[in-house]
């Protein structure tokens, strides 16, 4: 083989092993990427109904992934003492929640000193409501003869129920947060009495 | 590796180099991304507009326009400073009156919520901590005696103070005086 040769088909394994390398990287900040953000609730440390809840969020215990993921999709999530999250990304039949479908949002005050729900986009920032309304929470919330609250979310109000609009067509995510929860709960997070996220009608 | 060839194995640890190098990128972007997230947080271009370094600064309360933060509760009002304990001890003064809850919340740069004062557990007094580092310069001066002292895991977090505001309009001239009692300095 000439010089040439040579040296032309050594350039040629450095530049692929060069180009492999690279390929790595990019699979290993590819596959965190995938964990932290599009399957951040893959490890919930509670399931409660539709609702999913790491209580470790916040914490100084956390591990790793938890704390990257807190930090990506919730950052600056308070101590599971203060402050307990519970994430619902799908109803109770278990299909993925949507913007443009209407569901109606039941339960009993949970056991803490204040709670809301909250709709969010896929964004993971507030939909651009048109009344001006983003949660419903323990102010708010108007409790039935039953001492329980309903609200719906979706593209339209639905008569009597207090409305969270859910404008546009992408995925929907609603978080309880409960402030100050009662140390029961604490102790036992899967005690939580969940609300029950339901589809009303069709959906396009 | 005895029945392989010499090209077998070469490939062999080409292929397991290969994937040392995907895994330690994969672990080192889960370990970096929220101390990245909390560096921008606190100096980034938000952060120097609103100037808190050091000291506290109140930023509007939460409409749908609000995308600093990702999923940003509407019934909080947020008051933020981010904290720099490399020329000492930063002290953290509130005094908030209000019936409903309100709360301080210290994170480390890794993001950690390593300390939380809600308005019940302060008893209805003054908040007023001293904020000191973990592993002081030999620089750094002391803090007065008898002070509340908060130990930080890092030189550099953030502190964000949380107020609950369920109609921000109609409680504006209440919670708005309140939030503004925070007060963050260099001690």
């Amino acid at each position: 083989m000439s010089k040439t040769g040579h040296w032309s088909l050594r350039a040629k394994r450095i530049a692929i092993g060069a180009a492999l390398y690279l390929g790595a990287v990019v699979l290993g900040l590819g596959s965190a990427w995938w964990v932290l953000k599009k399957a951040p609730w893959l490890n919930p440390s509670v399931e409660v109904g539709p609702w999913r809840a790491n209580m470790h969020a916040g914490n100084q215990d956390a591990g790793m992934y938890t704390r990257a993921t807190v930090a990506v999709n919730a950052l600056l999530a308070l101590d599971r003492d203060e402050t307990m999250y519970f994430v619902a990304t799908r109803d109770d039949a278990g299909h993925a929640l949507r913007a443009q479908c209407n569901y109606r949002i039941s339960g009993v005050p949970p056991q803490a000193r204040w709670w809301s729900i909250t709709a969010y986009a896929e964004d993971l920032f507030l939909f651009d409501a048109p009344n001006g309304r983003y949660s419903l929470n323990g102010a708010n919330a108007v409790l039935d003869a039953a001492g329980a609250f309903t609200l719906s979310t979706g593209p339209t109000e639905q008569p009597g129920l207090y409305w969270l609009p859910t404008p546009g067509q992408r995925p929907l995510i609603l978080t309880l947060r409960l402030y100050n929860p009662a140390p029961a709960l604490q102790a036992a997070p899967q005690s939580l009495v969940a609300p029950t996220v339901q589809k009303i009608g069709g959906c396009p | 590796m005895k029945n392989f060839s010499e090209h077998q194995r070469l490939w062999f640890y080409r292929v397991l180099s290969l994937l040392v190098t995907a895994l330690l990128a994969h672990l080192l972007a889960v370990w970096a991304a929220p101390r990245l997230i909390m560096h921008v947080l606190m100096h980034g271009p938000t952060a120097q507009k609103m100037n808190m370094h050091n000291q506290a600064a109140f930023p509007e309360a939460v409409t749908a326009k609000s995308r600093t933060v990702v999923m940003p509760s509407p019934d909080m009002l947020y008051s933020v400073c981010a904290f720099d304990l490399h020329d000492g001890p930063v002290r953290v003064q509130a005094a908030p009156v209000l019936t409903n809850y309100w709360s301080i919340a210290l994170y480390a740069a890794n993001s950690d919520n390593f300390f939380v004062r809600n308005d019940r557990q302060n008893h209805g007094r003054a908040v007023d901590l001293w904020l000191v580092a973990a592993s002081p310069n030999k620089a750094q001066k002391p803090v007065p005696a008898g002070s509340d002292v908060v130990v930080s895991p890092s030189m550099t977090g953030f502190l964000l103070m949380r107020v609950l505001t369920t109609d921000y309009l109609a409680e504006k001239a209440v919670v708005e005086p309140a939030r503004r009692t925070l007060h963050c300095s260099q001690g």
